[in-house]
C-alpha cells in the first residue's frame, strides 16, 4: 500500500493548558486532533486527575512535517513556561495525505 | 479553654457531614483503593452549587433585595480587602515571592462554597436560626479577591501579559462555581417560593446526603495532599490556621456591624475564613502561571480546608457570640 510519510507529535499537559494549546494547535495548522484525559507523574508532581484542578489531558496530533516544527517551536516559546507539559514528536505514516 | 467550645467542637465533630469527611481522610491514609470518577466529583459540586444558590435565591425573593444589598456589599469588600493584608504579610514574613504571595492571598480572599454549606449544616444542627439569604454574600466574594490578587501580582513586578486580565476577569466571573452559584440565586429569585416547593424533592430533601459523599470525597482530596505538606514549610502551614482565625474574626465582626443575626455573623466569618479552591485556582493558573500551584492548592485544600470544617466552625460561632451577634 502507498502510505506517506508524517509527524505525530503527543502532548502530555495539565488541563488548564487546554483551551491555549487547542488554539496553538490549530494555528499551527493542524487538521485535527484526539484527546484524552489520563493520569500521571512528572516532573510537578503527581497529577491524581481526582479532580479538575490537578486533571491531566494528553493530545495527540498528526501533521506535516513543517507543520510539527513550527508547533514544537511555538510550543517551547509560547506554552512551556506557563503550565506542567511534556511533548515529543514521532515518525508515522499514514494512507491519506491530504487529510493531514 | 471554654467548656462550651470544647462541647461545640465534639458536637461538630459527631456530625454525619464531618465524619464522612474524616472517612474519606481517613481511607486515604490508610491507602485504601476508595476512589470517586472525576465526573461525579463534578456532579457533586454541580448539585451543591446550584441547590444553595437556588434556596438562596428564594430567600432574597422572600426577604426582598432592600435587605440584602448592604451586607452583600460589605461582603464583597471584605473578600476583596483581605488579599491586601495578607500579601504583605506572606511576602514579607513568608518570604514568598510576590507572584506566590499574591497567588495565596487571592485563594484565601475567595471563597469554599462547601465550607460555607457545612456552616449552614452546622447552624442547623446547633438549632441557630441564620439569613437564608447569606447564599449571596457567598456568590458575591468568589470574585473580587482574584481580581485583586492578580493585579497584587502585576504591581510586584510579575512579568506583563497580552491578554491575561481579560482570562482572569473571564475565568474570574464566568467560571464553573460562580456561573452556577449566580444562575441558582437569580432562578431561585425569579420563581420564588413557588419554585422552591417544586424543587424541594431534589434540591432541599437529599441535600444532606449529598454533602455527606461530597465531603467523603473530600476527606479524601485532602488528604491526597497532605504529602505536599512538606513542601509548602512551616510557615504557610502556620499561614493556613492563623490568617482563616484572623479573617474569620474579622467577617464576624463586620457582620455584626451591619446587624446580621449571629447564624448570618457566623457565615460571613466563615466565609472570610475560608480559601478558595475552585473558582481562584482556575483563574489563577491561567491569569498568573508563574505562581506555584503546591503552595495555594495545598494550603487551601490539605490544611484550611480540613481545620475549617473539623475545628473552625465552632470556634467562629463562638467568636460571634463573644462580638455581639444577637441570638434571634
Amino acid at each position: 500500500m502507498n502510505t506517506h510519510s508524517m509527524k505525530q507529535v503527543t502532548i502530555v499537559c495539565e488541563a488548564y493548558a487546554r483551551e491555549p494549546l487547542l488554539t496553538l494547535l490549530s494555528e499551527a495548522g493542524a487538521h485535527g486532533w484526539t484527546l484524552f484525559e489520563v493520569e500521571g507523574f512528572g516532573h510537578q508532581g503527581r497529577r491524581d486527575a481526582d479532580i479538575p484542578e490537578y486533571a491531566n489531558i494528553q493530545v495527540q496530533v498528526v501533521l506535516q512535517p513543517s507543520a510539527a516544527d513550527t508547533l514544537l517551536e511555538r510550543l517551547q516559546s509560547e506554552l512551556f513556561p506557563k503550565f506542567a507539559m511534556i511533548a515529543y514528536e514521532s515518525d508515522v505514516r499514514v494512507i491519506r495525505a491530504q487529510k493531514f | 479553654m471554654n467548656p462550651d467550645l470544647l462541647q461545640a467542637i465534639q458536637t461538630n465533630l459527631l456530625s454525619p457531614a464531618v465524619l464522612f469527611f474524616l472517612l474519606g481522610v481517613t481511607a486515604t491514609l490508610l491507602k485504601s483503593d476508595l476512589k470517586f470518577p472525576e465526573s461525579l466529583y463534578i456532579t457533586l459540586t454541580i448539585y451543591l452549587l446550584l441547590a444553595i444558590g437556588f434556596k438562596g435565591g428564594v430567600a432574597i425573593h422572600s426577604a426582598g433585595l432592600a435587605k440584602v444589598w448592604l451586607p452583600a456589599v460589605v461582603s464583597m469588600a471584605l473578600g476583596a480587602m483581605i488579599p491586601l493584608w495578607v500579601y504583605p504579610v506572606l511576602r514579607h514574613l513568608g518570604r514568598f515571592p510576590p507572584v506566590d504571595a499574591a497567588a495565596i492571598s487571592a485563594h484565601y480572599g475567595s471563597v469554599s462554597a462547601v465550607t460555607f454549606i457545612a456552616a449552614v449544616n452546622y447552624l442547623k444542627e446547633s438549632s441557630i436560626s441564620h439569613e437564608d439569604y447569606a447564599a449571596a454574600f457567598l456568590a458575591v466574594m468568589e470574585a473580587p479577591a482574584i481580581l485583586v490578587g492578580v493585579l497584587l501580582a502585576k504591581l510586584g513586578g510579575t512579568s506583563g501579559g497580552d491578554r491575561k486580565l481579560g482570562i482572569v476577569i473571564h475565568e474570574a466571573v464566568v467560571g464553573r462555581s460562580i456561573l452556577l452559584l449566580v444562575g441558582g440565586l437569580f432562578a431561585g429569585w425569579a420563581s420564588g417560593p413557588k419554585g422552591a416547593e417544586v424543587t424541594a424533592g431534589f434540591f432541599i430533601a437529599p441535600f444532606q446526603g449529598v454533602l455527606a459523599l461530597f465531603l467523603l470525597e473530600m476527606g479524601m482530596v485532602a488528604a491526597r495532599r497532605f504529602q505536599d505538606l512538606k513542601k509548602v514549610g512551616v510557615f504557610l502551614i502556620a499561614f493556613g490556621v492563623l490568617a482563616p482565625l484572623i479573617n474569620g474574626t474579622l467577617g464576624c465582626w463586620l457582620g455584626s456591624l451591619v446587624g446580621l443575626s449571629l447564624g448570618g455573623c457566623m457565615l460571613l466569618g466563615v466565609l472570610a475564613a475560608s480559601a478558595s479552591y475552585i473558582a481562584a485556582p482556575a483563574a489563577i493558573r491561567l491569569s498568573l502561571p508563574e505562581a506555584n500551584p503546591t503552595l495555594y492548592l495545598t494550603s487551601a485544600l490539605a490544611i484550611t480546608f480540613p481545620f475549617n470544617i473539623t475545628l473552625g466552625l465552632p470556634i467562629y460561632l463562638e467568636i460571634a457570640l463573644y462580638l455581639g451577634g444577637s441570638q434571634p
